[in-house]
């Protein structure tokens, strides 16, 4: 699902990422870990498009982010849904809306979004909640339809980059559970965090990042 | 298309200060367009008309037989230049002289005869008005008859034809520079209201927007805007014109010629509206675009 092979992305004189060589299959779940300026964020950034390598080849969903053009972006961005620290919803409008913006870019049928966007807020326990407006939410719940409006197009892969950086214990467990169903469903999965608690509590495969290089340690540890 | 119009109208109730801001500045820009453009159509209309007004007259000696003078105006009339000759006689100088100062009326009889000489009042067509025509005509019309003298208000139609050359050239060069300034304005004020706009941007291009479907209701949006701030513009210009300007119209309308103080043509009214939602729709696509090659 995803190859990364010999990756290097630079920022002018700085390296934030060095050689890396990683492959993810589908239907992992997989914690990207490290310090901050480890490299974490630029690996996600760099599969989901906002970035393109500097050197190496890398695969996503069997589309080569080095050679994104025109066209090929949206493409990527339909099979790759993403989960920020920070939700990026729009706050004015209502939950519904802010899922059904996936399905609207892509041309989806009103019928297909009245159907599909309350059957995926059911997934984040939201459906109650589909007609408030997004800044009306708590931290959790507005994570949480973020996490709707990434997975409303059954991406192949899910990003997150430090998805619960922003919410307390319980919520941050409830994020993590939903996220753990959703790689249950078959969608591949890659948080980027450091809450070694969270790690432990839901065990995945671990990949770690120093310097911008992966870490000695990494390694598979299996599924829960 | 319907789809594009209904995400362009979310858009604006969504952003409905934003929306006002833009339509204001919009029509704020075309309405100082729009009352230097009628400032200068009334200024050129009343030039021309002083202009169209100069006239030339011609005095014949006091003792030109009348079967002469008929003859003389009958050349004058046949001239191409020429669009009207009267002929004025002694008496209908006097008379005119009268009505014109009353208190000379009592002793208008006192006045030997010949003080007032007989006239052709000469108006030209609107061509030959002009400076050099105006002298070419003269020398064609000296060589006609026994003229004592030919008044032409040369000095008066030379200032007014240059003032006409100077507005036109002037009014022009202030015209493009109000219409790029107008096209700065707006464009930068969208390009603010799209900025602040930019998380709305970032998220769909996220979600997998192509250019094209974000593109789309912005510059619907633009358009829109510049269209109701291109008619609020015609609007307040002709409330102004109205309210202001037809006043001004009854106090010194002879004064400033039949044709002055006219609001603007159908065809400029609809430039300015055009003018709207061009700049409205591009400076839309060129911010919208330019935000879009900036993001990840």
């Amino acid at each position: 699902m995803i190859r990364l092979y010999q990756v290097g992305k630079s920022y002018g004189d700085h390296e934030a990422l060095r050689d890396v060589t990683l492959s993810i299959d589908k239907g992992e779940f997989v914690y990207v870990t490290g310090p901050s300026g480890a490299g974490k964020s630029t690996l996600l950034k760099l599969l989901y498009g906002a970035t393109t390598p500097s050197t190496g080849k890398l695969l996503v969903a069997g589309i080569d982010i080095a050679q994104l053009q025109g066209g090929r972006l949206p493409q990527l961005r339909r099979n790759v849904g993403v989960v920020f620290q920070d939700f990026k919803l729009l706050p004015r409008r209502s939950v519904g809306a802010n899922v059904a913006l996936a399905l609207e870019v892509v041309g989806a049928p009103a019928e297909q979004i009245r159907r599909r966007v309350p059957a995926v807020l059911n997934i984040v326990g939201l459906k109650a909640r589909e007609d408030a407006l997004a800044s009306e939410l708590s931290g959790g719940e507005q994570q949480r339809v973020a996490i709707a409006r990434a997975i409303v197009n059954d991406p192949a892969v899910l990003l997150a980059d430090e998805p619960t950086g922003n919410l307390d214990g319980a919520m941050a467990v409830e994020v993590m559970e939903i996220l753990q169903a959703i790689n249950l469903r078959g969608t591949t999965v890659l948080v980027a965090t450091h809450d070694v608690g969270l790690m432990d509590r839901f065990p995945h495969r671990r990949v770690r990042f120093e310097g911008g290089r992966l870490a000695p340690q990494a390694g598979a540890r299996g599924r829960a | 298309m319907n789809g594009v119009i209904a995400r362009a109208w979310r858009g604006i109730r969504e952003n409905r200060y934003l929306s006002f801001v833009s339509t204001g500045v919009i029509a704020a820009a075309l309405a100082l367009l729009g009352v230097f453009a009628l400032g200068i159509l009334n200024m050129r209309a009343v030039l021309v008309a002083w202009e169209h007004d100069a006239h030339i007259s011609a005095y014949v000696a006091k003792d030109l037989p009348a079967a002469e003078a008929a003859a003389l105006r009958a050349k004058v009339a046949a001239l191409p230049q020429v669009e009207t000759v009267t002929w004025v006689s002694e008496a209908d100088a006097r008379a005119w002289l009268g009505t014109q100062v009353p208190e000379l009326a009592p002793s208008m009889g006192e006045l030997a005869r010949g003080t007032l000489p007989a006239s052709m009042e000469i108006t030209l067509r609107s061509g030959a008005v002009r400076p050099e025509a105006l002298e070419s005509f003269v020398r064609t019309l000296r060589g006609l008859g026994p003229w004592t003298e030919i008044d032409y208000g040369q000095e008066w139609v030379a200032r007014i034809a240059t003032f006409v050359s100077m507005l036109t050239v002037t009014g022009s060069m202030l015209g493009v520079l109000i219409a790029v300034a107008a096209v700065f304005l707006v464009a930068n004020t969208v390009h603010l209201v799209v900025f602040s706009r930019r998380d709305e941007l970032a998220i769909m291009r996220l979600v997998g927007a192509t250019d094209g479907y974000i593109l789309g209701p912005f510059v619907t949006e633009g358009v829109l805007q510049g269209l109701v701030g291109g008619l609020v513009a015609l609007g307040g210009l002709w409330a102004v014109y109205a309210g202001v300007v037809a006043r001004l119209r009854d106090a010194l309308g002879p004064a400033l010629g039949h044709d002055a103080l006219r609001f603007l043509p159908p065809g400029w009214c609809g430039a300015l509206v055009l003018g709207g939602v061009l700049v409205g729709g591009l400076a839309s696509y060129g911010a919208v675009r330019r935000f879009l090659g900036s993001l990840p």
